[in-house]
């Protein structure tokens, strides 16, 4: 009996039955019920207000829920405090606005996790900070400021900042919103490459380039619900649903 | 297929410089300028050398009594002779060495927090901070050192106003920043403790403090101690400056962005770490100007200790106007010099302020 549960462990890693949220009286995310296998990577679009980023937050806990359960690496959601930092140290997560720390030097960024989270001693720290670095081609930049940096520089390094924590799950919500057109391709570069080793990815985002090349399965959300999810072929290609259909005429027309 | 030529950057047109060309934009750029200007300069033409007469040239430096001021001008031998009482009260002038040693260990640990280099900064002048006050303590009253005690009462003049407003700051730091925390908790008992202590201290005026301070304090004291008059006004400085600053550092805490809480989060800091290693640094930066703003307030109202009979310096300057060897109106050169050693300090904060804003701003861009 443990064993196979623990098997259905392993291949899901995150559960989510019967989410829902209220902000105050606004039902922002409705019945949500998603499983995720481990390795697989899920592009989540949708217009805005429709709740996907809500439900990506919910994931490491920057979002409460009212109803439903979620389960991340087999660690239950509930309201208790060891839990939710068992999974924020499971959960790498990266922001549209990079969110990197603007008193801190990048290596300082970066080593802050693994310093006082993980007790890692500070050689060990910059070590594994510096190959994160160099996977995410800025090693030369350690020692600057994140206010010295491009939009795509600081996306690279939050991106490393999430990963220097060995994460299991990658959450990114919309990555290259904030970029500029020129910078976008450095960073969506760095994520193929992390979705080609094998991470654990949810992706919101709009790079349809990128869902196309990299996703298992595409997510359309709106209104707070799933509105449909397939993999990516079937989903531009031959939407189901009315919905996703005109969502994709409109971002896909130009 | 055209070669991308750029072009090279050329001056701004009409650039304006020297001297001529700033008085006309800024003093004679409309009619309505050029009158106002003119006036001016006439009031200003016509006070300003008699002031100097007074202050400079009819003004009697020499001597060491009333008798000396024999000429028109200012008698600046009062200020000079009662000099020592303004800037140390009634201290001992054989021990004064340890008030001017005082003086050099604040000096010295100001500009260290401001120039250490960066991976000890923080540690070392956290640490000196927080000692400096006992220490300054020790040296003063002497007694734990082994040294001569000198007793409060003695404690005077313009050194004192500085020890006073210094001291208050420093303990007032850490508790103001609790009181602002407190204030965004989200548990009810906390925030409503928060904003009662902060929102007294902010609404009632000092001097009714100071009087709290001097007559209501000792009757919740246990009967028979008798705690310092100087230590009971340095706990009502601490909880005014506190109420104060823990509003200068919530405005702080707003200008973080919420991202900056979402990604600590999102790393796994502890809620200790999250405030400690990213929000009170910026929160800090942020609120420096304010922080440096309020300490220039807090400081000007120590001269409100001398209602209570706190030897300060004005309190030392009207003793030293109702003394009986100098009674003939010296109060226009006495205030004089005290507005002038207020404003020497508190201008020179005020340039290390934008020093201070100026380096930070350009060490750590955002």
């Amino acid at each position: 009996m443990s064993e196979t549960k623990s098997a259905i462990q392993d291949l899901e890693v995150i559960t989510i039955e019967n989410l829902n949220k209220w902000y105050g009286n606004f039902h922002v995310l409705r019945d949500i019920n998603l499983r995720v296998k481990k390795g697989e990577r899920i592009v989540i679009c949708g217009p805005s207000g429709s709740g996907k980023s809500t439900m990506i937050r919910c994931i490491n806990r920057l979002e409460e829920f009212q109803e439903g359960s979620l389960i991340v690496d087999g660690i239950e959601m509930i309201e208790d405090v060891k839990n939710i930092e068992k999974i924020r140290k499971d959960v790498g997560m990266v922001f549209q606005h990079f969110n990197l720390f603007p008193h801190l030097t990048i290596l300082e960024n970066l080593t802050l996790g693994p310093i006082w989270v993980q007790k890692k001693p500070k050689a060990e720290a910059e070590e594994i900070a510096m190959r994160y670095l160099e996977r995410v081609k800025i090693p030369d930049q350690a020692l600057k400021y994140p206010g010295q940096l491009s939009g795509g520089q600081q996306q690279r390094v939050a991106i490393a900042r999430s990963l220097c924590m060995s994460p299991n799950i990658m959450l990114f919500d919309e990555p290259t919103s904030a970029l500029d057109p020129e910078m976008i391709k450095e960073v969506l570069d760095v994520m193929v490459e992390l979705a080609q080793d094998g991470m654990t990815m949810l992706c919101v985002t709009h790079e349809m380039g990128f869902a196309k090349k990299v996703a298992d399965r595409v997510i359309f959300m709106d209104a707070g619900q799933i509105v449909e999810e397939n993999e990516p072929n079937e989903f531009f290609n031959n939407p189901q649903n009315e919905r996703t259909q005109l969502f994709l005429s409109q971002i896909l027309q130009h | 297929m055209n070669d991308f030529q750029p072009i090279e950057a050329r001056p701004a047109p009409n650039q304006a410089v020297g001297f001529v060309a700033w008085l006309r934009n800024n003093l004679f750029s409309s009619i309505a300028n050029s009158i106002v200007t003119l006036l001016v300069m006439g009031v200003l033409a016509y006070y300003i050398p008699q002031f100097i007469d007074w202050a400079f040239i009819s003004a009697n430096w020499q001597g060491t009594s009333e008798d000396a001021c024999v000429k028109e001008g200012a008698c600046w031998v009062f200020v000079n002779a009662w000099s020592y009482q303004f800037f140390y009260g009634s201290y001992p002038a054989e021990e004064v060495w340890r008030i001017n040693l005082t003086i050099v260990l604040l000096i010295v640990v100001i500009i260290a927090s401001f120039t250490l280099p960066r991976h000890i900064r923080l540690k070392v002048s956290i640490g000196a901070w927080l000692l400096l006050p006992i220490v300054g303590i020790a040296i003063l009253d002497g007694s734990w050192l082994g040294l001569e005690q000198v007793s409060t009462d003695l404690w005077g003049g313009f050194t004192l106003n500085v020890f006073m407003a210094a001291a208050s700051i420093i303990v007032a730091f850490p508790f103001s920043f609790l009181w602002a925390l407190g204030r965004r908790s989200q548990m009810p008992f906390i925030r409503s403790v928060s904003i009662i202590f902060i929102e007294f201290f902010r609404g009632v005026p000092v001097l009714s403090l100071f009087f709290m301070g001097s007559v209501m304090l000792p009757l919740f004291f246990a009967e028979g101690t008798n705690v310092d008059k100087l230590i009971r006004v340095w706990l009502v400085l601490i909880f005014f400056m506190s109420g104060y600053m823990a509003e200068v550092f919530r405005g702080g805490f707003q200008a973080v962005p919420g991202g900056q809480y979402e990604a600590a989060d999102s790393i796994g800091l502890s809620y200790w770490q999250k405030i400690l290693l990213i929000i009170l640094p910026q929160v800090i930066k942020i609120s420096m100007p304010n922080i440096l703003a309020t300490f220039v307030m807090l400081f000007k109202n120590t001269t409100f200790l001398l209602i209570i009979g706190i030897p300060e310096v004005v309190q030392t300057l009207q003793t030293a106007l109702s003394n009986s060897y100098w009674l003939g109106g010296h109060a226009l050169e006495g205030y004089l010099f005290v507005f002038l050693v207020f404003w020497a300090s508190c201008f020179s904060m005020s340039v290390m302020a934008r020093r201070i804003e100026h380096k930070m701003n350009t060490d750590k861009r955002d």
